[in-house]
């Protein structure tokens, strides 16, 4: 054995035990998707904005669980979209060009406003077919 | 001058989407602790923005403030950020030098007048009438004051200018002093930190272009979205202070067990910043989770506060709100419940 090896070293991770916060996000969810349901007030909650450790990490997930919808985009980077057991709670990551994580959060609504086409980008899309159709069209002629 | 286009043309001409915009805008807003529902708001607010002008003047400084910016291992957020403004005068940074890079700055000084955003790193000598810093002979002070005068707002980027910094530490033998004890009847932002975090300095520009308008400052002139939090109310090792459970020395037990590093001087409990949930190096860690106490850099006079390993005087920061509720919860828990109670009343309080 070594010197180094020698020194005991113990790895200390951030998991731990949960701290709480897990449960009180739940309860936000609960209300956000009540509200949805009654009013169709669509609802956000920014998982980031709070302290969470793995731990409540995994009992968020294990509490939410994966429904019927998988969803990914690709812009500047990765977005995954999952729709929990609970539908029209999604829970959505955004990853940016290097892999990291740069925004994670609870969306209730009917889908994710990202997956929503834009209408701006719907009507640029349109003249941009069209002229195909027309390039497409043009050596026939 | 040439109109500047808004940046909704910049993105089109480099072929960035709206759902793409939008994505980035969602994480400007989490950054910058924001309702989340403002997401979609801040995209169309940002896309009607146009590019403002930057003049970014480096004074007593080590350049580790525009290393922090630069070196940002997370290029797309940052990238994205550094797009939306015209960087007019950066001397570090500049291909220009000499006359050629004062004209530069004198030019984008005229042309902007009363728009541009003025960045200033580095504390100001003012000793023996400012000698101890010049460009081309003229004093910091004298560059200073003339390029506040056509100003919208001054951003003073990392301790230094925010404080004054290691420049004014005791026994300061050049008499520097803050950005904002010589700038007046301008709205000075601080940013400070040994360095700040990338994605503050970034957050607090794109706050600017968003809204049109400063954020909320604390009374000591800092951002609340990134510094309305100490680093002790967001550490992951609190629960180990409540429970009471530190470590002695950097390698007993306790250290080892990774507890809380109050009792080694950690200034955790008393500096107002984003380390603990931002962290450093594309968000790997920060100095707590390294096992080293929190020296407070982003505090004024943090360097001539006594010892880094001293533990902190109860009486300097027991009286904060939110440890006074923690300790009388007594448990992890009830400090959870009442930061999440705290933070929906924040998020109700800015509209959400």
């Amino acid at each position: 054995m070594s010197a180094l090896d020698a020194i005991a070293v113990k790895v200390v991770d951030e998991a731990g035990a949960a701290s709480g916060n897990a449960t009180a996000l739940l309860h936000e969810a609960a209300k956000l998707l009540e509200a949805f349901v009654q009013s169709s007030t669509p609802g956000t909650i920014d998982l980031r904005s709070l302290p969470l450790t793995p731990g409540d990490y995994d009992e968020l997930r294990e509490a939410l669980g994966a429904g019927a919808v998988f969803a990914r985009v690709d812009a500047i980077g990765p977005s995954e979209l999952r729709e929990t057991r609970y539908p029209g709670l999604w829970w959505v990551t955004h990853f940016n060009d290097a892999g990291e994580i740069v925004a994670e959060l609870i969306e209730i609504g009917p889908v994710p406003q990202i997956l929503v086409a834009p209408m701006q980008d719907v009507a640029a899309g349109l003249s941009g077919f069209k002229e195909a159709l027309v390039d497409a069209i043009a050596p026939k002629l | 001058m040439t109109p500047h286009p808004t940046l909704g043309d910049l993105l089109t001409q480099r072929g960035i989407s709206r759902r793409a915009f939008l994505k980035f805008c969602a994480a400007v807003t989490s950054l910058m602790a924001l309702p989340p529902d403002m997401a979609p708001a801040i995209a169309q607010a940002l896309a009607k923005a146009t590019r403002p002008s930057v003049i970014w003047l480096s004074f007593q400084e080590c350049t580790g403030c525009t290393e922090s910016l630069t070196r940002s291992v997370s290029p797309t957020l940052e990238a994205l950020i550094l797009d939306m403004i015209s960087l007019d005068y950066h001397h570090t940074l500049q291909a220009a030098s000499g006359t050629a890079a004062e004209e530069a700055r004198e030019h984008a000084m005229k042309e902007a007048s009363g728009k541009y955003l003025l960045l200033v790193d580095g504390s100001i000598p003012t000793k023996d009438g400012g000698v101890y810093g010049t460009w081309a002979g003229e004093s910091f002070h004298d560059i200073l004051s003339d390029a506040v005068k056509g100003a919208a707002a001054v951003v003073a980027i990392g301790t230094c200018a925010a404080f004054g910094g290691i420049p004014k530490a005791n026994p300061n033998p050049t008499g520097a002093v803050a950005v904002s004890d010589l700038v007046k009847g301008k709205p000075v932002i601080n940013v400070p930190g040994c360095p700040p975090i990338a994605v503050v300095m970034t957050g607090v520009l794109a706050h600017y272009l968003a809204f049109g308008t400063i954020p909320e400052l604390d009374p000591l002139g800092r951002p609340k979205a990134f510094y309305g939090e100490t680093i002790h109310d967001r550490c992951y090792r609190r629960p180990f202070y409540d429970q009471g459970k530190f470590a002695k020395t950097f390698d007993d037990e306790g250290a080892r067990n990774g507890w809380c590093l109050y009792e080694l001087g950690c200034k955790g409990p008393t500096t107002y910043n984003s380390c603990a949930t931002i962290k450093w190096n594309a968000g790997t860690s920060f100095p707590i989770q390294s096992g080293h106490g929190c020296l407070g850099c982003s505090e004024p006079d943090f360097w001539d506060k006594g010892s880094f390993y001293q533990a902190l005087p109860t009486g300097d920061w027991g009286s904060a709100k939110t440890i006074g509720i923690a300790a009388a919860a007594g448990a992890a828990i009830g400090a959870a419940a009442a930061y999440s109670a705290r933070k929906r009343q924040e998020r109700s309080m800015k509209g959400g």
